[in-house]
């Protein structure tokens, strides 16, 4: 009982994190959009949320005491318009400035969750956020089961979603504009405008994960949303193999998976004392994984993108960017 | 306000600004920005920490030189840590950066720039731990200057590194065929190796300037402020906004970008507080690339 | 007949391995000469001069300058072997000064020749000397042009190449150019050039090829081909609009 428990717990955080990887995989998979803060995201997604819901708080702004849904719609919302003015500010550039702008975005939503005591409840985080089945509390199992199914039933409608959009023209549009850079940048607003709105979508979703994990656990603080989670998520990403959305579920299973099985087997083997250096170890070793999937399997387990030989056309059309200028 | 801030913020801007010259370097003439940097700066100065302690050992307790708060074994250490984080940064493109970027992806360059920052920075943890450590504990007074202006010889002293390095490397841009290559690589690279340039040894020297800038900038952050594995990380984001505040592949640019950042922020940490520090970098970075994306320097990609 | 300075065999080349763009093309270049290479649009004359020089990857046949085979020699050792290519656009350093385009193309000298080498350069090409501190993409286009051929000359090449020195000139600059190139030959450099403006290059050039498809289909001498009919078939039929072969490129 205590192991199916634990198993619907498990994937639970699993599918939470599929979620995230699915908004990723329509921003970097299927438009080529690079997004190094997703972390920032997820916690606007999450603060949102917990604002919205929580019961009213002398001590902050909020909350609300609203319905869930309504916290999580909020979510969807605020996390589209974060995505969609960084998408502005930096579209019609390098994508290299997307990278280091959305990495500026959760250094900033960071500083803000740790230090806008008003709004976020500082260092300490918010409390007290309702769950969809709190009264069910009492018996785990139950409770582990229908939050199971919940996240089940959002992560399979996201999915669904992003798989008919991906078929969509709106998806072979940004489709095209992926595999040509400099196309997409030089065709001008209309092209701009489509991957605002891919990088959009897919910060809403972000967000909704963030909130769906923010009432799974009741409790949210800033040390959640450290670059640490950005990685996370892009490893599970690259391992399921970007482009694909069965890649970034399976991925994300896959490496949380590696991720709670290495944790559980480092608490076990290092005296306490030494948990937090073997946690990063831990880290370390996943952050080399990455860099040699990279290397050696660029497509992970399930993605679509063809691997360019050296001198390919695209290889072209970077030798042609360099010489360029700068 | 306190005219205190020109001090703090020129220190700051130093550590930034070195920092931002092998940032814009490397993506100006690499074409990818690396979030490795910052760790290089990290592994840097926890590998000059090695040196003097291991020639504290070797030699016994050492007089500071003058005024300052560091002897001789100070500056030896610093000159093998600049030495190591330049051969670090060699070894990184060799084993990951050079293979990903004859692929021709330079995006997936920059992720694994990422990963290879993760890594890199929880290995110090595992090695070093996260505890903050110092060069020396020994509290140097500040000699008031005027106008309410309080200095430490030894931040006198980084001030006047700062300067002679960035000289140094603006003549050896500007003024030696080794530099003339770097400007030409970023210019037009197949243009580079048609008049006989040839790429793999430039890409080298690149690396070993931005490596061993940035064990500088950590070795100040270390003397100044502290050193932890995060010092790098946390100094990523100022360094990318001075490298496009000044505009990208400048350095001058950088520089004064640096400079402009670390006053800044010094301003807000005495207008808004501390905490508030890194949202400073954001906001530049944020209307730099609404108001003139291409920077102070910069040239438009064409 | 003089020697052989550049002789390329049954050269096969292309970006995508078998997808070869040139498909078995031969050409020699002997001492003194201009040799010009012309062809119908998409026939394979710029990846052919650029795979020459290091630029296309070479899938087989080969190249010999002065006797040695150069064919596996990597594009920045060429100006070393004595081949100096001048690419047919972005051909400068935009950013940098004239004087810095000259210098950075002189690593292969001695360092005390370099100053001296430069002057002569300036004095080759008078028009530069006023513009020496202006940064080279300020420069028109027929002065990008000279300073491109000046960087290339500077290093005593023992084969000057040229991908389409006239593409994207107007016709003033055009007839300047070709004037350069045939004093430059004057003074005993070897030309190899590409080009799209077959009339005012074979007025200069000693010998010529027609590159159709990948393979060279004609040769002759410069003068001749001009009136041989199956150029004329081959080449000139093809030829789009003909006042604007020069830039047509």
């Amino acid at each position: 009982m205590d192991l199916l428990g634990y198993g619907a717990f498990f994937l639970t955080t699993a599918l939470i994190f599929s979620l995230v990887t699915l908004g990723l995989n329509l921003q970097w998979g299927l438009t080529g959009l690079f997004n190094v803060g997703l972390a920032g995201f997820v916690a606007i997604g999450a603060y949102t949320s917990a604002l919205l819901t929580t019961p009213d708080d002398a001590a902050r702004l909020g909350g609300f005491g609203l319905p869930i849904l309504v916290g999580w719609l909020g979510a969807m919302v605020v996390g589209g318009i974060a995505a969609a003015l960084t998408g502005m500010a930096t579209l019609r550039l390098r994508s290299d400035y997307l990278a280091i702008t959305t990495f500026g975005v959760a250094v900033v939503v960071q500083l803000v969750a740790l230090n806008a005591q008003k709004l976020t409840g500082g260092p300490f985080g918010i409390g007290f956020i309702p769950r969809p089945f709190g009264s069910l509390a009492e018996t785990p199992l139950l409770f582990n089961l229908s939050n199971l199914a919940v996240v089940s039933v959002v992560t399979l409608i996201a999915y669904l979603a992003l798989e008919h959009l991906s078929r969509s023209p709106w998806g072979r549009v940004l489709k095209a504009l992926r595999e040509d850079e400099r196309a997409a940048i030089s065709l001008g607003k209309s092209a701009r405008f489509y991957r605002v709105q891919a990088f959009a979508v897919g910060g809403a979703i972000m967000a909704l994960a963030g909130a769906l994990q923010a009432h799974f656990t009741g409790f949210i603080a800033p040390d959640n949303y450290l670059p640490i989670l950005t990685f996370q998520v892009w490893v599970m990403l690259i391992v399921g193999g970007s482009g694909s959305n069965l890649g970034a579920v399976i991925g994300s299973i896959l490496v949380w998976a590696i991720w709670a099985g290495s944790g559980t087997l480092t608490s076990i083997l290092f005296p306490p004392e030494q948990q937090a250096r073997a946690a990063a170890l831990q880290i370390a070793a996943i952050g080399v994984m990455l860099c040699v999937i990279l290397l050696i399997r660029p497509n992970g387990l399930f993605g679509d993108r063809p691997r360019r030989s050296r001198f390919s056309k695209r290889a072209k059309i970077a030798a042609g960017e360099s010489s360029s200028g700068s | 306000m306190s005219l205190q801030f020109v001090v703090d913020g020129l220190l700051t801007g130093s550590m930034i600004g070195l920092g931002a010259i092998g940032v814009t370097l490397t993506y100006s003439i690499l074409r990818f920005s690396n979030f490795a940097h910052g760790d290089f700066m990290a592994w840097g100065t926890y590998a000059t920490l090695a040196v003097v302690s291991a020639i504290g050992a070797m030699v016994g307790k050492v007089a500071p030189i003058g005024p300052l708060s560091f002897g001789w074994p100070l500056i030896v250490a610093l000159i093998v840590g600049m030495a190591f984080t330049a051969l670090l940064a060699l070894l990184l493109d060799k084993v990951l950066f050079a293979r990903l970027r004859s692929q021709g992806q330079a995006i997936i360059v920059v992720m694994a720039s990422f990963g290879a920052s993760m890594a890199l920075r929880s290995l110090l943890e595992f090695t070093f731990t996260s505890r903050p450590t110092y060069f020396s504990r020994a509290i140097q007074i500040a000699m008031p200057v005027g106008f309410g202006i309080r200095i430490t010889p030894d931040q006198i002293a980084l001030l006047l590194l700062t300067a002679v390095l960035v000289l140094g490397v603006h003549l050896l841009m500007t003024r030696t065929q080794t530099g003339r290559s770097m400007q030409a690589l970023s210019q037009n690279a197949a243009l580079a190796r048609i008049v006989g340039i040839d790429v793999a040894s430039v890409v080298r020297v690149t690396w070993v300037i931005g490596g061993a800038l940035a064990c500088v900038a950590g070795v100040m952050i270390g003397i100044l402020v502290q050193i932890r594995p995060f010092m790098g990380f946390d100094m990523l984001l100022p360094m990318f906004a001075a490298a496009i505040l000044g505009g990208i592949g400048s350095i001058p640019g950088a520089v004064l970008g640096g400079l402009i950042i670390g006053l800044a922020e010094a301003g807000a940490v005495q207008l808004i507080g501390a905490e508030w520090r890194a949202a400073v970098s954001f906001i530049i970075l944020m209307a730099v690339l609404f108001v003139r994306p291409i920077g102070l320097f910069g040239v438009r990609e064409r | 007949m003089s020697e052989i300075v550049l002789d390329v065999r049954d050269l096969e080349a292309g970006y995508e391995p078998g997808v070869p763009i040139v498909r078995g093309a031969s050409i020699t270049v002997r001492k003194g000469e201009i040799v010009v290479v012309l062809g119908p649009n998409g026939a394979g004359k710029s990846s052919f001069i650029k795979a020459i020089a290091g630029l296309v990857p070479i899938t087989g046949g080969t190249v010999f300058l002065d006797g040695k085979d150069i064919t596996a020699a990597p594009a920045h050792t060429m100006v070393r072997l004595g081949l100096a290519f001048v690419p047919q656009t972005e051909n400068i350093f935009p950013l940098m000064s004239v004087e810095d385009n000259l210098r950075v193309a002189c690593g292969i000298l001695e360092r005390r020749e370099i100053p001296a080498r430069i002057e002569e350069m300036y004095a080759a090409f008078p028009d530069l000397v006023r513009q020496r501190r202006t940064a080279a993409g300020n420069l028109s286009g027929g002065q990008r042009q000279m300073l491109a051929v000046a960087r290339a000359l500077i290093v005593h090449p023992k084969v000057l190449v040229l991908d389409e020195p006239s593409a994207g000139l107007s016709p003033k600059f055009v007839s300047m150019v070709f004037e350069m190139l045939a004093n430059i030959r004057k003074s005993g450099v070897t030309i190899l050039l590409v080009e799209q403006n077959a009339k005012a290059a074979l007025a200069i050039g000693d010998r010529a090829y027609v590159l159709v498809e990948g393979k060279d289909r004609h040769e002759g001498i410069a003068s001749e081909l001009w009136n041989d009919p199956v150029v004329a078939e081959l080449y000139l039929g093809q030829r789009p609009l003909k006042s604007e072969g020069g830039s047509a490129a």
